[in-house]
C-alpha cells in the first residue's frame, strides 16, 4: 500500500470510526426542544435484570385484594350510616360475602372450610387449569426472562421485562400482554357483535380446525397474525365465509377468546385457503402476543373457564439494581480503555491496528444489539459480549506474538507479518467457526435467557471473526505503510535495516 | 510428565471433579439452587396507597422508614424493599420481603398491628396520619415460585447439539482424540460449574442457564487454544521424537500464556462487575461470581484435565499406529514360501 493511499485511508477511517463511536456511545443530550439525541447504546432493549419491567397480579373471579375489600367495606359503611333505621342498606355488606384468606379475600361462593384448601374443590381445579395455561402462554411467548409466582395460593403474580426501550410503548405492550393472557374460554369465529349472541354462522377455533398461529411482516400495515388451518379447518372456514357473504357483499368476521373479542376482519367473499392473514396495525410484539394466545387456546386441555379480573399492572426496578446497566457500561468502557492502552504499550504499531480493529468490533456490536429487534440484552448477553471481546483480543495477541516469533527467526518484517498471520489463520478460523456453530445451535433450539444470550454471542463472535481475520489485518497494513522505520514502529529490534 | 504423573494427574482431577459434581447434584436434587430474587419464594408485607407516595417522595421515604422500623422492631429480617408504581394509574406499593422462617399467624397479626400503627402515626407536621393521607392498606402475601421447565430442557438440548457439533468439528479439523477430549472437557466444565454454584449456595435463578452456556463456549475456546498449539507443535520435526506424554505436556505448557491471557481478560471484567454488584445489587454480584467460577473451571480443565486425558489417548493411538507400522517378517517369509511352492 502506498503512503498517500495509506494516509488518506487513515484519515477517512479515523473520521468514520469517531463518527460511529459518537453515534454509539454518546450520552443523551437535548437537540431542539423537545427532541434529544439518543445514542445507539441508549436504545438497546434491556432485560428485566438490567432495566426492570412490569408485574401484575391476576385475581380470579371470586377473589379480591385487601385494598378492594376495604373499599367495599368503606362504601358499605357510608351507605349503612346514611340508611334510615329499619331499612336495609342498598349495598351488600362485604363481611357477609367475603372471608379473609392470607393476603386476599375469598367470596363465600368459592370458600370452603371443609376441603382443607380454603376453597371448593371445583374452584381449586379450575385455578390449577388456569395457572397451567397462563404459565404456558408466558413460556411460549419467548420472553428473555419472566417470573410467575402463585401468591396467597389463589392469585397469580407475573413479572415480565420491558419489551421496548421507549417507556410508553413498553407499557402498552405489557398491558396488552397481561390482558390477553388472562383471557379464558375457547376461540370462536363468528359475525356476532357480542360473544354471547348467536351469529349467522360460527366456527370453533379448536385444534381440529387450526394448526397454529404465527406472525408475518405485512409492510405498511404493520404485522399480521397468520392463522394456519388444518384441511378440515380450511373447509370449515370456506363454508363459514361462504355462508356469511351469501346475503351481504362484505361482513365483519370476529374472533372471540371466550367472552373477549380478540380481533375482527372484513370478509368480502368465500375464502378457500390454508391460512388467513389478519392485519390490524399490530406491532410485532402485539402480533406475537395474539398468536401465542391463539396457540394456547386451540387445544381442549389449554382452555380454562376461570375468569380473571382485568389486571392492574405495576412498573418495577431492575433486578440487578438501579442504574446497573449504566454502571456496567461505564465499567466495561474503563476496562476496554485499559486493554487498548496495554495493547498500544505492548505491541506498538500492531497495537494501534488492534485499537482500530477493536473499536470497529465495538461499534458493530453496539449497532447490532441496538438495531436488530430480536435482541434483548440481559446479563447473559453482557457476558457473551465480554467472552467474544476476550476471544477477539486473544486472537489478535496470538497473531502479533506469532509475527514477533517469526521476526526473531531472522525473516524480514513483511515476511514475518505474512508468516505470523498464516500461522494464526487455522486456529482463528477454527475457533470462530466452532463457536459460531455452537451458539447457532443454542440460539435455534433454546428459549428464554439462553436463546437471547446465544443470539448476542452469535452476532459478537461473527463480528469478531471479521474483525480479527480481515479488518485488523487491513488496518495493520494501512498503518505499516506510513513510518520510515517500520521495525521500530512495531516495536521490534534488529541491527540490520529492513528490506523495504 | 512421567506415565505415573499423567495417570495421577488425571485420576486426581477426575476424582475431585466427580466428587464435586456428585455432591453438587445431590445438593441440587434435594434443595435445589439457592434462589436469587427472581426465583425465590417469600413472605412479603405490602403497604399500598392511593397514589400519595408518587406525588410526595418525602412522605414515601418517611413511610418506608417507619414501616421498616416497625417490621425490624418486631424481629423480622427484611431482605429487600421495593417501591412499585401502578403504570396506568397513580397507586403505589411498598413491598418488604421478609427473610428467614416467617410464621403465617404471626405475620397476619403483625399486619393488623402495622395497620393500626400507621393509623396512629402522624406524618411530619401535616397533622394527618400516614393511613389517612395515603389511604393506606397493609397486607401480607406468601408467594411460591413456579418454575418454567420448557426453556430448561430446550436449552439442555441446544447445549447437547452444540456438544455434538463440537466433537464432529474438532475430530475432523484436529484429531478424533482431541474431539473426544474437548467433548469430555466441555461436559465436565458445564457440570462442574453448576455443581460448585449449587454447593457454594451462590444465589441463582433461571439465568444460571446462561452461566452454563458461557462455560460451554469458554471451554470450547480455551481447549481449542491448547489443541491448536498441539496441532501446530506435533508437525514440527523436533517434536516428532518426543513421546506422546512429553509432546502433550510441552505443548500444554507453552499454551499456558495464551490461555491465561484469555482467562484473565474475561475474569478481570467479571471481577469488576462483581464489585459493582456488591454496591448496586446482589443479583449482579451472584451472577458474575457464577460466571467467574466458569472461567476458573474452564482454565483448570484446559490446562490440567484436557492435556492429561489427551496424553493417554495419544499414547494409545501412537502405540497402535506403531504396532501397525511394524514390519511383519513372519508374514513375508510365509508369502515367499507360498510363492516358491507355486513356482
Amino acid at each position: 500500500m502506498g503512503k498517500k493511499k495509506s494516509a488518506a485511508l487513515i484519515v477517512l477511517i479515523t473520521i468514520v470510526l469517531v463518527g460511529l463511536l459518537f453515534l454509539s456511545i454518546t450520552p443523551t443530550f437535548p437537540v431542539t426542544s423537545p427532541n434529544s439525541f439518543r445514542s445507539l447504546l441508549s436504545i438497546v432493549d434491556l432485560g428485566r435484570d438490567l432495566d426492570g419491567g412490569y408485574y401484575t397480579v391476576y385475581y380470579p373471579e371470586g377473589v379480591i385484594s385487601k385494598a378492594e375489600y376495604e373499599t367495599l367495606k368503606a362504601e358499605y359503611d357510608y351507605v349503612a350510616e346514611n340508611t334510615e333505621e329499619g331499612q336495609t342498606p342498598s349495598v351488600e355488606d362485604p363481611a357477609e360475602n367475603y372471608v379473609a384468606y392470607k393476603g386476599i379475600y375469598l367470596s363465600t361462593d368459592i370458600s370452603s372450610s371443609e376441603t382443607g384448601t380454603g376453597v371448593t374443590e371445583s374452584f381449586a381445579e379450575s385455578f390449577a387449569d388456569a395457572l397451567s395455561t397462563v404459565k404456558k402462554r408466558y413460556e411460549e411467548r419467548g420472553l428473555s426472562d419472566y417470573t410467575i409466582r402463585v401468591q396467597d395460593d389463589y392469585t397469580i403474580r407475573v413479572e415480565i421485562p420491558k419489551l421496548d426501550h421507549d417507556d410508553a410503548d413498553a407499557e402498552s405492550i405489557a398491558q396488552n400482554m397481561f390482558t390477553l393472557f388472562s383471557y379464558s374460554g375457547g376461540l370462536l369465529f363468528t359475525d356476532s357483535h357480542a360473544a354471547n349472541e348467536a351469529g349467522t354462522a360460527e366456527m370453533e377455533g379448536t385444534s381440529e380446525y387450526i394448526r397454529n398461529a404465527t406472525t408475518a411482516d405485512a409492510g405498511d400495515s404493520g404485522y399480521a397474525v397468520v392463522i394456519n388451518f388444518t384441511s378440515a379447518g380450511r373447509e370449515a372456514f370456506r363454508s363459514l365465509t361462504s355462508t356469511l357473504t351469501s346475503s351481504e357483499s362484505s361482513v365483519t368476521l370476529y374472533i372471540y377468546a371466550g367472552d373477549n373479542q380478540l380481533m375482527g376482519a372484513t370478509v368480502s367473499g368465500e375464502m378457500d385457503q390454508d391460512a388467513v392473514y389478519i392485519t390490524g396495525g399490530y406491532t410485532q410484539e402485539v402480533a406475537e402476543t395474539v398468536a401465542t394466545l391463539i396457540n394456547t387456546s386451540i387445544s381442549d386441555s389449554d382452555v380454562f373457564d376461570l375468569t380473571f379480573e382485568s389486571p392492574e399492572y405495576y412498573s418495577m426496578d431492575a433486578l440487578m439494581g438501579n442504574s446497573a446497566a449504566l454502571i456496567i457500561a461505564i465499567c466495561i468502557g474503563v476496562l476496554v480503555l485499559a486493554m487498548l492502552i496495554f495493547s498500544l504499550v505492548k505491541f506498538k504499531g500492531m497495537g494501534l491496528a488492534h485499537v482500530y480493529g477493536f473499536i470497529t468490533f465495538a461499534v458493530a456490536v453496539i449497532a447490532c444489539i441496538s438495531l436488530i429487534p430480536a435482541v434483548q440484552l440481559t446479563m447473559g448477553g453482557i457476558i457473551a459480549i465480554l467472552a467474544a471481546a476476550a476471544i477477539m483480543v486473544s486472537c489478535n495477541y496470538y497473531a502479533f506474538n506469532n509475527i514477533k516469533k517469526e521476526f526473531a527467526t531472522g525473516k524480514t518484517l513483511t515476511a514475518s507479518i505474512k508468516a505470523g498471520y498464516k500461522k494464526s489463520l487455522a486456529f482463528t478460523i477454527d475457533v470462530h467457526a466452532i463457536l459460531i456453530l455452537a451458539s447457532l445451535a443454542i440460539w435455534l433450539i433454546a428459549t428464554g435467557p439462553a436463546h437471547f444470550m446465544a443470539l448476542v454471542f452469535l452476532l459478537s463472535i461473527a463480528i469478531s471473526a471479521v474483525c480479527t481475520l480481515l479488518v485488523t489485518r487491513f488496518y495493520f497494513y494501512m498503518f505499516i505503510a506510513q513510518p520510515k522505520n517500520k521495525i521500530a514502529f512495531v516495536g521490534f529490534k534488529r541491527e540490520e535495516t529492513e528490506d523495504e | 510428565m512421567s506415565k505415573l504423573s499423567v495417570k495421577k494427574t488425571l485420576f486426581i482431577s477426575l476424582v475431585i471433579s466427580l466428587v464435586l459434581i456428585i455432591a453438587g447434584a445431590f445438593v441440587f436434587g434435594f434443595i435445589g439452587f439457592n434462589p436469587d430474587s427472581s426465583s425465590q419464594e417469600y413472605t412479603s408485607l405490602e403497604v399500598a396507597d392511593n397514589g400519595y407516595m408518587a406525588i410526595n417522595t418525602s412522605y414515601r421515604t418517611a413511610l418506608e422508614e417507619f414501616c421498616l422500623d416497625e417490621i425490624e422492631g418486631q424481629g423480622y429480617d427484611v431482605s429487600d424493599v421495593s417501591y412499585t408504581a401502578e403504570a396506568s394509574g397513580g397507586a403505589g406499593r411498598l413491598e418488604f420481603i421478609l427473610s428467614g422462617d416467617v410464621a403465617e399467624e404471626d405475620v397476619a397479626s403483625f399486619t393488623q398491628a402495622l395497620d393500626s400503627a400507621l393509623a396512629a402515626q402522624t406524618f411530619a407536621e401535616s397533622g394527618s396520619t400516614f393511613k389517612d393521607l395515603g389511604d393506606i392498606s397493609v397486607t401480607y402475601h406468601q408467594a411460591v415460585y413456579e418454575p418454567h421447565y420448557e426453556y430448561i430442557w430446550r436449552t439442555a438440548i441446544g447445549i447437547g447439539v452444540a456438544l455434538v457439533l463440537l466433537f464432529a468439528y474438532v475430530a475432523i479439523r484436529f484429531k478424533v482424540g482431541m474431539g473426544v477430549t474437548s467433548l469430555i472437557a466441555a461436559v465436565h466444565d458445564v457440570l462442574l460449574t453448576l455443581a460448585v454454584i449449587a454447593l457454594l449456595r451462590i444465589p441463582a435463578g433461571p439465568t444460571v442457564i446462561c452461566i452454563a452456556a458461557f462455560a460451554l463456549l469458554l471451554s470450547v475456546f480455551l481447549n481449542l487454544k491448547v489443541f491448536g498449539k498441539m496441532r501446530q507443535d506435533f508437525r514440527l520435526e523436533e517434536r516428532k521424537d518426543l513421546s506422546a506424554r512429553e509432546a502433550v505436556a510441552l505443548s500444554a505448557r507453552e499454551s499456558r500464556k495464551g490461555v491465561f491471557i484469555a482467562a484473565i481478560l474475561a475474569a478481570a471484567a467479571l471481577v469488576v462487575l462483581a464489585v459493582v454488584g456488591l454496591i448496586v445489587g446482589f443479583d449482579l454480584f451472584s451472577f458474575t461470581i457464577g460466571a467467574l467460577l466458569a472461567v476458573i473451571v474452564c482454565t483448570y480443565s484446559s490446562l490440567v484435565l484436557s492435556p492429561a486425558i489427551y496424553a493417554l489417548i495419544k499414547e494409545k493411538s501412537d502405540a497402535r499406529r506403531a504396532e501397525r507400522a511394524k514390519y511383519n517378517y513372519a508374514s513375508e517369509k510365509a508369502n515367499k514360501k507360498n510363492a516358491n511352492q507355486e513356482g
